[in-house]
């Protein structure tokens, strides 16, 4: 029962592939540096000579920017997307099995996470976390690396309540019974059982995450508190922000490539959420 | 005489990825006016399918439907979607197995009783709620003043398919489908519905369709029975005949492997062999064949055609039981 | 409060199965407590067939759920083979459960839809270690072909491409895989078709037969229920009306609510005339029972001994144990 492949489908696989490619090799590629700026030719549009993508108004190359930050982009929604499925989703399965006093527990400390804003919470904990030198790690974290622990706390609630329910659909049905009765230890049943049953519902909405945290990530960037200007999507975006008006392909470039990618998670997701829901409906 | 119901030559098929889905493959048969009329058949013979046409519904750009359903004469088969809808309710009433799936859980009983009242006769709320009442009192429900004002979930199986049978009798139809009304009930409270269905048909004259797959519902309660399979009627007779004088194998089989109270106790079961067959396929010869203890060669290659044993007696095999 | 008695129970030799006063409660929301199984006694020899027939509501199910201990129970005991095991907790009680398994009503519901036909049935065996990686295999095939399936055909795919019928199949060669003594069946076949109930029933008489199995056999299908089984417990609302073998219960049922049950069953023979209902209205509340018999509001017979005491189980004729102040003759 397999959804018919459409073109969207094959178009969304390329340009997640593209990005991955770039993610892993980007640096490798024979375009000049990102950081090279070409003070010949500042501003200049797209397809101008050199510079097919034209250049910012610091004289950087779009699209050896666009391909530098592309690895940044990826990384911090991949990893936080990732971490945050696998803390989330344990803790959610654990409620979802265990029921009383851990499943309160749980619940309530999702609750709470997810009643703070979270633009709020990714402030507080750069500001308090992170290290406002760039240069200097003794003052504290990285900024991408608070960014990817903040931004990876803010999901688990949202992932964890997900795996919470769909374990609970789960864990009423007679197989759970079965394996209790088989005289399988608790941890068994959740690992064999529960784990893989909800994985495909959490891929489907990671997908959906994934293309979110990368927005997200351009907002806090647009803030002041994203990577450093020029590392990702987002700060391209926010750095070029002011000259959307002289040069607006600086600011347009980078959003363009979010888009395109948030379309394509999404394309990714609706393909696993029929993919489930194709075998869920025939049980 | 031309029966309340006809239906003839009926054929449902379903486009599904896996290609023509057949679900009923021809079937006639007819419903005098006040008459009591199973049919009998396992999951996969197209029961339901055929019922649910037959009162019109299975309307949607999937389903390919050909024959033709008679209500008096008037064919329903071919209305026009708002044509038909005068007849629900009204002229066709339909019970269902679940009633907790047709009712509606957010609106109390009181409430649903009455939306059919004012909008079907025409009523105002308060002629409404008494005939609502009345029903109630009709089909024997306990304390109907208190449990109209009470939502779905709060009455328990049985009671919401009398409100289901009340609700279906208001506008007093002139026949019944009743699709599996029974199965989902215990069997005390099987057996007080199956009464009731019973005496209400005598009062109301009403002609009904028992659509299930116990043969004991239908052997005590019905005038005439079709036995169906892979979406053919494979043996249609009155009810007494069908029991005594059983003339297609399929049939003698499904009695056999019921187990029953009234029999000695047997060490195994005689089973029926293998499974009904996929609807999407089609075969040549009986559908039957190939789980037939008594099929022969022709059985295999021919397609047998419904034959009259007289009486009423319609049987769908080369080599009956009995003879022909 | 008391159940209906033990009268019925026979000397514990040679049980299987021996449950003795069994109290299962639920809590309600707003504290209220609810006694699904109010003491109920009863036994399994070895190679017997026990039946224990009821209504929805009458607590057979959690019944088989309190002696699996998938549930927890208030009192009284269950031993299985000498052992107790409403006493058991945690690793001590995992290490019974091969003695006794369990197959449920939803077939299809009872096989995990990720995992394909051969992990299935081989779990147990994983689970508790029996045999080598290739001994396990030989064993899964024996048993599905015990169940009427071709190891090659069904093995490597999953539950979601299969029938109830089969999935029920599957459910009891997984069940044997680790040669229970006990097999508890909770309405097995209700959800199935009529020709594939009879030959489940005639796998299960199979399996019996071949390894030596007791069985315990809930439905509400008394038709169903007689075929199959060697002596019938009746329940109503918590409590046994009626013990009896099989035959002797469905030819002279002495509770009112077992003649009712029996002549409620529709026979498919329209030469019998229609008895009709016997039974108005619904089966009490378990919140708040009856006094004395929970059966005296729709009973023919009930008289005020009936509310003020609450009648045990004696043997009324040798075999047949009913508790009512006034059987049936």
């Amino acid at each position: 029962m397999e959804r018919k492949r459409t073109i969207g489908f094959y178009l969304a696989t390329t340009w997640l592939a593209l990005c991955a490619f770039m993610t892993v090799f980007g640096n490798m590629l024979p375009f000049r540096a990102y950081d090279d700026y070409d003070f010949d030719a500042i501003g200049v549009g797209l397809f101008s000579p050199h510079h097919i993508l034209g250049t910012d108004f610091d004289g950087a190359d779009m699209l050896a920017a666009i391909i530098h930050g592309t690895r940044m982009s990826m990384i911090i929604s991949i990893v936080s997307v990732i971490g945050a499925s696998l803390i989330g989703g344990a803790l959610g399965i654990l409620a979802a099995y265990r029921r009383g006093w851990v499943d309160a527990a749980i619940s309530m400390y999702f609750n709470i996470t997810l009643s703070i804003p979270t633009l709020i919470l990714v402030l507080a904990m750069v500001a308090v976390f992170a290290s406002p030198d760039p240069f200097d790690p003794s003052a504290g974290l990285p900024r991408s690396q608070v960014l990817v622990l903040s931004l990876t706390f803010v999901l688990i609630p949202v992932l964890g309540r997900l795996a919470r329910s769909s374990a609970l659909s789960w864990t009423g049905r007679e197989f759970i019974l079965v394996a209790q009765a088989m005289g399988l230890k608790r941890r068994q049943i959740m690992w064999t059982h529960l784990v893989p049953n909800v994985i495909p519902a959490m891929m489907s909405i990671g997908f959906l995450a994934a293309g979110i945290v990368i927005v997200v990530e351009g907002g806090l960037a647009i803030l002041g508190v994203g990577t450093d200007p020029g590392q990702s999507w987002g700060s391209i975006l926010a750095k070029n922000r002011g000259d959307l008006s002289i040069v607006p392909h600086t600011t347009l470039i980078p959003a363009a490539c979010i888009a395109l990618t948030v379309m394509s998670l999404n394309f990714f997701g609706d393909f696993f959420r029929s993919k489930i829901d194709g075998r869920e409906s025939r049980i | 005489m031309s029966a309340l119901f006809e239906i003839s030559d009926l054929r449902i098929s379903f486009e599904t990825k896996r290609g023509q889905l057949h679900a009923v493959r021809g079937v006639s048969l007819d419903v005098g006016k006040g008459e009591s009329v199973g049919i009998v058949g396992e999951s996969g013979s197209g029961k339901t399918v055929m019922s649910r046409a037959s009162m019109g519904l299975l309307r949607g750009k999937r389903v390919i439907r050909s024959g033709s359903v008679k209500l008096e004469g008037v064919e329903l088969l071919t209305m026009a979607d708002n044509e038909i809808r005068e007849y629900w309710g009204t002229r066709i009433a339909m019970v269902f197995q679940d009633p907790m799936t047709a009712l509606n859980p957010v609106r109390r009983i009181g409430a649903q009783m009455n939306e059919s009242l004012i909008k079907r006769l025409g009523m105002s709320k308060s002629e409404a709620t008494k005939r609502s009442l009345e029903l109630l009192e009709l089909v024997k429900l306990a304390e109907p003043a208190s449990q109209i004002k009470k939502y779905p979930h709060q009455l328990s199986g049985g009671m919401r398919q009398r409100v289901m049978i009340a609700m279906a009798i208001a506008c007093g139809p002139e026949i019944l489908f009743a699709d599996e009304p029974t199965t989902a009930l215990d069997v005390t409270v099987q057996a007080q519905v199956l009464d009731l269905l019973e005496d209400l048909r005598k009062e109301l004259d009403m002609a009904m369709v028992i659509v299930t797959h116990d043969l004991g519902v239908v052997a005590g309660h019905t005038d005439k029975i079709a036995v169906m399979y892979a979406g053919e009627v494979v043996e249609f007779a009155p009810t007494r005949e069908l029991f005594a004088n059983t003339k297609m194998p399929y049939t003698e089989a499904l009695m056999k492997s019921i187990p029953r109270l009234d029999r000695q106790k047997e060490k195994r079961i005689p089973v029926i062999p293998g499974r009904p067959p996929d609807p999407t396929e089609h075969n040549p010869g009986c559908s039957f064949a190939p789980r037939c203890q008594y099929a022969q060669q022709k059985c295999r290659d021919e397609h047998p055609t419904l034959e009259d044993a007289g009486g009423g007696h319609m049987y769908r095999c080369f080599f009956p039981i009995g003879g022909r | 409060m008391a159940g209906t008695g033990k009268a019925h129970l026979r000397d514990s030799g040679s049980a299987v199965l021996r449950v003795e006063d069994l109290v299962i409660e639920f809590s309600l929301s707003g504290g209220v407590k609810v006694k699904a199984v109010s003491g109920i006694s009863l036994d399994i020899c070895e190679g017997e067939t026990v039946a224990v027939v009821g209504e929805s509501g009458c607590g057979k199910s959690t019944l088989a759920k309190g002696i699996m201990r998938l549930i927890d129970t208030k009192s009284g005991s269950v031993n299985l083979l000498d052992t107790d095991l409403a006493q058991l907790k945690g690793e001590d009680l995992r290490k019974i459960r091969p003695s006794m398994q369990m197959i449920f009503q939803d077939s299809i519901s009872s096989l995990d839809p990720h995992m394909k036909v051969n992990e299935l049935v081989e779990q147990p065996l994983k689970v508790w270690r029996r045999g080598d990686e290739f001994a396990r295999r030989d064993k899964v095939k024996e048993l599905l072909n015990s169940v009427g399936l071709d190891p090659d055909v069904v093995g490597e795919r999953t539950p979601t491409e299969f029938s109830g019928g089969q999935c029920q199949r599957i459910s009891i060669a997984r069940a044997l895989a680790l040669e229970p003594k006990l097999l508890i069946c909770d309405e097995p076949v209700s959800s199935l078709d009529v020709s594939i109930q009879a030959q489940i029933l005639n796998i299960l008489q199979d399996m019996k037969d071949r390894y030596g199995l007791s069985l315990l056999f809930i439905s509400h299908d008394l038709s169903v229920v007689r075929s199959i089984s060697d002596r019938i417990v009746v329940m109503y609302s918590g409590k046994i009306c009626e013990v009896s073998t099989a035959n002797a219960l469905t030819e002279h049922p002495r509770h009112h609510y077992t003649h009712a049950l029996i002549s409620s069953v529709p026979i498919p023979d329209p030469t019998r005339k229609v008895v009709g209902a016997l039974l108005q209205g619904e089966p009490p509340s378990p919140v708040n029972p009856p006094s004395g018999c929970r059966f005296r509001t729709r009973c023919p017979a009930a008289t005020d001994l009936c509310a003020a005491e609450e009648p045990q189980l004696r043997e009324i004729t040798p075999g047949q144990f009913v508790a009512c102040h006034h059987p049936r003759s």
